[in-house]
């Protein structure tokens, strides 16, 4: 039970705090450019971020990213306020990654192969490097780790998925994702549990090791 | 709350570790733990998973596509053909902006300059008409008596003003008005006409009228 938590998600979620979001809004229906450059700051990283998890092939995250920012342009002046701005700009984003991912299932069948699995990796080893004093074959080892736990969430089915991404990565509340997913908060719950069920299994070897 | 086994309670943990388990469940799991060493280490599992989960590397927006991103949005905001030819205008011009508008100013306050001091002074000599008529300087006193009709005649000074011919365009040509006109040019003296300034020939029209005074 003596187990080290992580706080490397703390920064980037903390950031979509708006003092005053009706303003905020009222100035993004207006068409205000600073409005959506100081927008695009704030959710520009947490978005790739989700995008980026959400979807089984990494360099598709940049298109599917603008995708997203298009529709929050073109529909800013639909938006109600009945939600709050980060879940209507999170549903959004989820929507198109399923919707990329599905149509990227079918493109699949004409590439067979990718390059972006491997240049991710060594991305995320360089980062981990850069991040400590930690050796290259503890670096590896983590590399290795992220990779595996990634694989076993890109296999995750879509609905798991998609919960516990917003949940365990982007620390979205229940109400919050129930929102973000247009389901009942008991849904939420039910797929976060067979989403970390699931999980569990395909990573027992490892889950075992850490313990 | 009372569990009936070990894989009922297994199903609250993914509620337990979010703090989102009802408060009479938090109880009975924590009782169970106490007592179960395989749904403690089933437990820490699942926080061991939520660890790595959290763990992941954050992906940050790389800097080429923050920029297209910009871009992007900067373009879809003016979609509008009006407003997209506004900002290219604007893009166009203001570059020169600055530089046209400093030069046209410094250009305006140059031409100021240049006019002010090319302003001739003032002169104090008096302008001078370009032509003027000659004009009757003496007129002797002859008794003309023209009649009723008034007399009118053109007469031609020389540069020195003095008459030298005339030519009647009204009245009586008599003879002895002739003669009293005759004596009457030849002693009258005229200012004569300039042009530039410098004493020239010219014409003046005179005109005589017989005035009857009663009394």
């Amino acid at each position: 039970m003596n187990t080290i938590r992580s706080i490397g998600v703390a920064l980037d979620q903390t950031a979509p705090v708006v003092s005053d979001e009706a303003a905020l809004v009222a100035e993004l229906k207006a068409g205000s450019e600073e409005a959506f450059a100081y927008l695009l700051a704030i959710y520009q990283n947490p978005l790739f971020n989700l995008i980026s998890h959400m979807m089984a092939e990494h360099g598709e995250a940049a298109d599917v990213l603008q995708n997203v920012l298009i529709k929050i342009l073109r529909g800013i002046r639909q938006f109600t306020g009945r939600s709050s701005l980060k879940t209507w700009i999170y549903r959004i984003a989820v929507h198109e990654a399923s919707n990329h991912r599905r149509s990227w299932r079918r493109r699949l069948l004409h590439e067979p192969f990718s390059m972006d699995d491997e240049a991710l990796h060594l991305k995320v080893q360089s980062s981990i490097y850069r991040s400590g004093r930690e050796t290259p074959y503890s670096v590896y080892e983590k590399a290795e780790c992220q990779a595996e736990v990634k694989r076993a969430l890109a296999d995750l089915a879509e609905p798991y998925r998609a919960v516990v991404v917003l949940r365990e990565i982007e620390g979205l509340s229940y109400d919050e994702i129930a929102e973000v997913l247009g389901v009942a908060e008991g849904t939420v719950k039910s797929r976060l549990r067979r989403g970390r069920e699931a999980l569990k299994r395909k990573l027992a070897a490892r889950l075992s090791r850490s313990i | 709350m009372i569990f009936e086994s070990c894989s009922e309670i297994r199903g609250y943990f993914s509620d337990y570790i979010d703090g989102a388990c009802p408060a009479e469940a938090i109880h009975s799991v924590r009782y169970h733990l106490a007592h179960c060493g395989a749904c403690t280490s089933e437990l820490e599992r699942y926080e061991a998973l939520q660890t790595e989960l959290q763990g992941l590397f954050r992906q940050q927006v790389p800097p080429d596509l923050a920029l297209r991103l910009r871009v992007q949005m900067s373009q879809e905001l003016h979609r509008n053909v009006f407003q997209r030819f506004l900002v290219r205008l604007e893009n166009m011009f203001r570059p020169v902006l600055f530089p046209s508008v400093a030069g046209s100013l410094v250009a305006l306050i140059c031409i100021v300059l240049m006019l002010g001091a090319g302003t001739p002074q003032a002169s104090n000599i008096p302008d001078v008409p370009f032509v003027t008529p000659p004009r009757i300087q003496v007129l002797p006193p002859v008794n003309l008596d023209a009649g009723a009709q008034p007399l009118v005649l053109v007469t031609y000074v020389n540069a020195q003003g003095r008459v030298t011919k005339y030519k009647i365009i009204s009245g009586q040509e008599t003879p002895g008005l002739m003669q009293r006109l005759d004596q009457m040019m030849y002693y009258s003296l005229f200012q004569p006409a300039t042009s530039f300034g410098q004493p020239t020939s010219g014409q003046v029209v005179l005109s005589f009228r017989t005035i009857t005074v009663r009394g």
